[in-house]
């Protein structure tokens, strides 16, 4: 798909949900004020019935601008508005007309989920510098490299995120329905990912493994770059991990894509 | 552009007991059965040619016009539309095809028209000077100009139709597959949509192929027909063919002059054929084709007739009879392409299995 083709896509992808105002804007405030909300104070109790002044390698203040940092760059990986859409073209029969479209059906869809981060950026954008201001945090080590970093290794995250979703996706060709596995592996990916707890407080052992496995890419590398608590070296290793992930998941998608075709009966609602 | 050769469909499909029972079984195991839907199909379509594919619900139309498009791959056989392999989605050949079907939306629901419109212009590359004129022409022919700013979930059913086939046109395909372009339109509608094609075929000479239930798109529309039941042809040929070949008999209807006597239907009459009605207004009779001169002279030389009427069996009830028959009609064939009248590349259906 041509770059100019890619950017219209992305663009009508954003103007279609511009088109419910009142949609954008309660997802827009709601969606973050709730789960910021209930992080913050979850981990306020946590805190205070442990009597314990550092969690994790965190203090408070530290965990909350560090489930910031999740929450908002989190959105911007994930895309979560997007989840199951391609899962929901096979079911659905929608599929058939990606397959008449001459472009490649995965990089339109790709264009349609950055497209579809209008919310989380807005997100981010608003309550990133609100929340700073309204909190009272300790000063952060975060700069003008490490948000350059941090663009970087979300958009990275972004991706790989994307073509991993897919992997499981696909498996849509075969199931029909595969909204429990959908389910199941959010909740798989939250966790271990650094999305629900920062993975410091997972035993070393588990932690060495997942260093290694993909899934931490998602939430706790960018969040942990855009706060400056990446050094360059090492972000140029999970960068590169990242990669090696990525082309992983592109060959299995492809083959899984492949396969899928064969069965695919293009019949649905 | 079209050329079909022995192409098969098999879909696997489980199938579960009816009940609470069934379902429970069905959690741990399912029986899996096949379904031929198509069955070996072979033909081809030239340039300019309107095919109607008919047939009655999952006969297999959609299942091939789908593997035409290159949607689905086939069981076995093979195809090639304007010289390429549909399923293997060359995008040489993708930006020449278009696929509007009837029930489904293919444009962006929450956009206006217009939007979608551009977007397709950037995938199909769609030169801009032949875009703008494009539009103007097809969304004026359409009469859907001032519709083109409004989201297309807001339009009328009509007007989304009108709108999906402006955006399958855009990029000026040579091969068209409309599956049930007209379904669910009132009678104004369709017939818009009917001059609509007549009228881009008259200028851009496509190959297309046509699906729908309602016979007056195929008698408007298309030339030639392929019948297709259960998976297999039965018929390709003409349409007017279709009348000449499977309707063995006409009616001969004559209105009577009122007399003062009621009407009497000599045995000799009958003899000829069906009485369909006779009272003191009409006589109807059913007659074979080749008695139809003899009974015509014997009704006009025995009674007061002062109208007489021959009339072909309507077209839809011949076709809904072939739907409806049968192994006794595994030997239906349309005319050789020679015969006279025969579309361009029409040809005699091949039965199931043979090459």
């Amino acid at each position: 798909m041509r770059p100019r083709t890619f950017l219209h896509v992305l663009s009508v992808e954003l103007r279609s949900q511009m088109s419910y105002r009142a949609d954008f804007w309660i997802n827009a405030f709601v969606g973050f004020l709730a789960e910021f909300g209930v992080t913050y104070f979850v981990w306020q109790a946590v805190f205070r019935e442990s009597g314990k002044p550092i969690i994790g390698g965190y203090t408070f203040d530290g965990l909350v601008l560090y489930f910031l940092a999740v929450v908002l760059l989190g959105r911007l990986v994930s895309g979560r508005e997007f989840e199951g859409q391609v899962c929901t073209d096979i079911y659905e029969g929608t599929l058939n007309r990606y397959l008449v479209f001459p472009a490649s059906f995965t990089a339109f869809k790709y264009a349609q989920r950055i497209g579809n981060l209008g919310v989380a950026f807005a997100q981010f954008a608003l309550f990133g510098i609100a929340t700073l201001l309204v909190l009272d945090l300790p000063e952060t080590r975060v700069s003008m490299a490490s948000v350059a970093m941090a663009a970087v290794a979300t958009a990275g995250a972004n991706l790989l995120y994307f073509l991993t979703d897919n992997l499981v996706q696909y498996v849509a060709f075969w199931a029909d329905n595969v909204w429990s596995l959908e389910v199941a592996k959010r909740w798989f990916v939250l966790l271990l990912g650094g999305y629900m707890l920062p993975l410091s407080v997972f035993p070393d052992g588990v932690r060495g493994v997942l260093e290694v496995l993909p899934f931490r890419f998602f939430f706790e590398f960018p969040a942990r770059v855009f706060l400056g608590e990446i050094p360059f070296v090492m972000w140029v290793q999970g960068l590169a991990l990242m990669g090696i992930w990525g082309i992983v998941a592109w060959l299995l998608g492809r083959l899984l894509w492949h396969r899928g075709q064969l069965q695919y009966t293009g019949v649905g609602i | 552009m079209i050329e079909v050769s022995a192409l098969a469909k098999v879909f696997h499909v489980h199938k579960k007991a009816p009940g609470l029972k069934g379902s429970l079984k069905a959690l741990f195991r399912r029986e899996r059965i096949e379904k031929a839907a198509v069955k070996g199909v072979s033909f081809r379509v030239d340039e300019g040619e309107i095919v109607g594919l008919i047939g009655a619900n999952g006969a297999g139309k959609t299942t091939l016009v789908k593997m035409l498009a290159g949607i689905i791959h086939p069981t076995s056989g093979s195809a090639k539309v304007l010289g390429f392999t549909p399923w293997e989605r060359d995008n040489r050949l993708r930006r020449q095809i278009s696929l509007i079907m009837g029930q489904k939306a293919q444009l962006w629901w929450d956009l206006p028209a217009a939007d979608c419109f551009l977007l397709l212009r950037e995938i199909y590359r769609v030169p801009e000077p032949q875009f703008r004129e494009t539009i103007d022409y097809l969304s004026g022919v359409l009469d859907v100009r001032k519709e083109l700013n409004v989201q297309i979930r807001r339009l009328s059913l009509g007007e989304r139709m009108k709108m999906e086939l402006i955006a399958a046109l855009l990029h000026r395909p040579r091969v068209v597959f409309l599956d049930e372009p007209t379904i669910g339109l009132d009678l104004s509608a369709q017939r818009a949509i009917r001059d609509f094609i007549l009228e881009y075929r008259r200028l851009h000479r496509p190959a297309m192929i046509v699906t729908s239930h309602y016979m007056e798109d195929i008698q408007r529309l298309c030339e030639r027909i392929l019948i297709i039941r259960e998976g297999e042809f039965v018929y390709d040929g003409p349409l007017s063919a279709v009348v000449q070949r499977y309707a063995q008999s006409k009616v001969i209807r004559a209105h009577l002059r009122r007399t003062p006597e009621p009407v009497k239907v000599d045995g000799d009459l009958k003899a000829l054929g069906e009485l369909v009605e006779c009272s003191t207004d009409q006589i109807c009779l059913r007659v074979p084709r080749a008695d139809v001169a003899r009974a015509s002279a014997r009704i006009l030389e025995r009674y007061p007739v002062a109208d007489l009427a021959i009339e072909e069996m309507d077209i839809g009830t011949i076709i809904e009879r072939i739907f409806r028959e049968r192994g006794e009609v595994g030997g239906l064939r349309g005319p050789a392409p020679a015969a006279p009248g025969a579309a361009t590349g029409g040809k005699p259906a091949t039965p199931a299995g043979e090459p």
